[in-house]
């Protein structure tokens, strides 16, 4: 079951302990306790605006050569995407989007540095909260539902909200899951709840994997793009995804723009595409 | 060799025969499974019989329905007596008649069809309508034993990267515009190579030549791969070249068409390769199996072979025999519905050039 897996170039291999977190079809994920240039610990203040908590480390992505493909093909594709990603990660975060934020980038080796993002997966928060939810409650306990719309309603309102960001900067991502969306603590938490206000700290989502992202200024790709994360909800979170999704859209159309006449124009149209593209069926299902 | 694959039980042996003519080949098999039970090794299915016919066009030519379609009316008499006789059995042996139902080219498969009831109705034998993409993978599946792998579907007119899932193969990727060895056979005829035995092959003949890389679009989007662009762009170059503009490589030297055929098949090749990947990485498989007619290509088995060994799995591929469209893999996929009970009535035994792989529901598989 371990196959010999491609190494990193030594010269960063040798210089830091890296641990792999995740492998792949086209990438590795490392994982680092030290920043790739700035010597730990970080002095006080150094670059506390772009990275939001340097205790949680940070993240190699690594393209390794594919020895199937001819070299030349295989140099340019690994250039091409890493440089893209990178490009992206560095748009999005730019523009305040909850991002990894982009540290630095090496195209032709096919490495990318970002700060690692600490805190679960919307899939595993998800399935946490639900399991805790049926744990409280009997079988069709109406507390139940307003329970679960107390705790997950939130969240899901700024994941979609997120999103609408991101399109309206014409990104799609491409592959929308509720595992490339990881939930961090909010840096406004401690202002905003009060000292014994039952309500449960909203932890804000980041989005994470621009492997697949691209430029677009096309309803139909954003459309696409929605609708893969909704096959995602109804494949992962199948009892309540039809909520999920609800709440998803919801803070969609709210996020778009934040009310910009062209936005609202822009954003009934995508939704009109999305009826189409459910309706299309999207030719194949994506049932692992 | 005995398979490990599991099977609904069936109490005596069974026989089909199956006529193939989706596209230019036209093929009819014979095939004789075993009696077996639900769990344990079963025989492998006997092959009788394995004829094919193809109809070859002049070099810069397609084949055309109507003509491929005359070619499958004058050959299907004699292609299933020499089946028959191959085989040595009679028409009592046989216990149903399978023809590939779709997808493909409307007139050949309506030629294909008609004699296929003709046969049916003349000896009294139950009809059984196969999806041509289910054949080829079950037949891959029984040559080679994989169990339960990500199928590459690579032919003239179809490119699919395919899983099975609750009892359907499900499709993750494919081209979003003409097949892998549509793109090829098209290149061949800009170049004016010969069409026999078949123009796919005599591009890999030529790239095993070539030597210098030039670059073309490569497009994969997600799981899906586009290959218009590449052939617009490479015929592109070819006619530059015959016109007298030559391209030169980075050396200096100037680029032939032996370079563009070992370009092509690097680009496209590597493309299908990396589709592939995604998929075994999705559903967590560790076996890959190529089918189709351009899944001989022995480029690609070795491409696909580098990538599977990376993630510490194997490919699995067969011959020209099983590889290329035939009838064998008809009458094989149709027996195996046969024996589930599955028959096609001759009111629904019309055929259809678009038929999807995930319609067909995979009953005599339930893992």
């Amino acid at each position: 079951m371990s196959p010999d897996l491609p190494k990193l170039p030594s010269a960063i291999s040798n210089a830091l302990e890296l641990t792999l977190i995740s492998q792949g079809a086209e990438a590795q994920i490392y994982f680092s306790h030290e920043h790739p240039f700035i010597p730990s610990p970080l002095p006080a203040g150094t670059i506390t605006s772009t990275i939001s908590s340097p205790s949680a480390g940070y993240i190699l992505k690594y393209r390794p050569p594919k020895p199937y493909r001819h070299s030349a093909l295989d140099a340019q594709l690994t250039k091409h995407r890493t440089l893209s990603e990178a490009r992206i990660l560095y748009k999005l975060f730019l523009a305040g989007i909850r991002v990894p934020s982009f540290i630095a980038v090496d195209p032709r080796q096919g490495l990318i540095w970002m700060e690692n993002i600490d805190g679960p997966s919307l899939k595993k928060w998800i399935w946490m909260l639900e399991a805790e939810i049926e744990g409280q409650h009997g079988e069709g306990d109406d507390d139940e539902a307003m329970t679960r719309q107390e705790s997950i309603k939130p969240l899901l309102l700024s994941v979609g909200s997120e999103i609408a960001k991101l399109h309206f900067l014409d990104i799609v991502h491409g592959d929308l899951t509720t595992s490339n969306i990881l939930l961090r603590e909010s840096s406004r938490t401690g202002a905003e709840s009060g000292a014994d206000s039952p309500k449960r700290i909203v932890p804000e989502p980041v989005i994470i994997d621009f492997g697949l992202a691209q430029q677009s200024t096309l309803p139909e790709d954003k459309a696409v793009d929605l609708y893969v994360l909704e096959r995602a909800f109804i494949s992962t979170h199948p009892v309540h995804s039809e909520a999920y999704v609800k709440w998803v859209l919801e803070g969609y159309v709210a996020g778009f723009g934040r009310g910009k006449k062209i936005a609202v124009f822009k954003v009934k149209e995508i939704m009109r595409k999305l009826d189409a593209v459910r309706l299309r069926g999207r030719k194949r299902s994506m049932v692992g | 060799m005995p398979s490990k694959q599991q099977l609904p039980a069936i109490d005596r042996p069974t026989v089909a025969l199956g006529l193939e003519g989706s596209a230019n080949k036209l093929g009819v098999g014979i095939i004789r499974h075993f009696a077996r039970r639900k769990a344990g090794p079963r025989p492998p299915a006997e092959i009788l019989a394995n004829i094919r016919h193809t109809y070859i066009t002049p070099p810069g030519e397609g084949f055309l329905p109507r003509d491929t379609a005359k070619h499958h009316r004058t050959f299907v008499v004699k292609l299933v007596k020499d089946a028959l006789k191959t085989s040595g059995l009679t028409p009592d042996d046989i216990d149903c008649v399978c023809f590939t139902q779709g997808p493909g080219m409307g007139a050949p498969l309506q030629s294909v069809a008609i004699a296929a009831r003709t046969i049916s109705m003349m000896w009294d034998k139950p009809l059984v309508g196969v999806n041509h993409c289910v054949g080829h993978i079950e037949m891959g599946r029984e040559i080679t034993g994989a169990n339960n792998p990500v199928v590459l579907y690579v032919s003239g007119g179809n490119t699919q990267v395919i899983a099975y899932s609750h009892q359907r193969y499900r499709i993750f990727g494919e081209t979003l515009d003409m097949a892998v060895g549509n793109c090829l056979d098209r290149f061949a005829r800009t170049l004016q190579i010969s069409n026999d035995p078949s123009p796919g092959y005599n591009i890999e003949l030529l790239a095993k030549k070539g030597k210098h890389y030039v670059e073309l679009p490569y497009t994969v989007k997600g799981m899906d791969v586009s290959m218009s662009g590449i052939l617009a762009y490479i015929d592109g170059v070819a006619n530059d070249i015959s016109s007298g503009n030559p391209r030169y490589a980075e050396d200096g030297e100037i680029i032939t068409k032996e370079d563009l055929c070992f370009s092509l098949q690097e680009t496209i090749f590597a493309m299908l390769v990396e589709i592939t990947e995604r998929a075994m990485a999705h559903v967590g498989s560790q076996q890959v199996l190529i089918v189709g007619g351009v899944g001989c290509n022995q480029r690609l088995q070795d491409m696909m072979a580098i990538m599977a060994r990376d993630r510490a799995g194997a490919v699995y591929a067969t011959d020209e025999r099983f590889c290329i469209d035939n009838g064998i893999m008809i009458a094989h996929a149709g027996l195996l519905a046969y024996e589930t009970g599955f028959r096609t009535s001759l009111d629904d035994s019309v055929c259809t050039q678009r038929f999807r792989t995930d319609e067909v529901l995979i009953a005599w598989r339930d893992d």
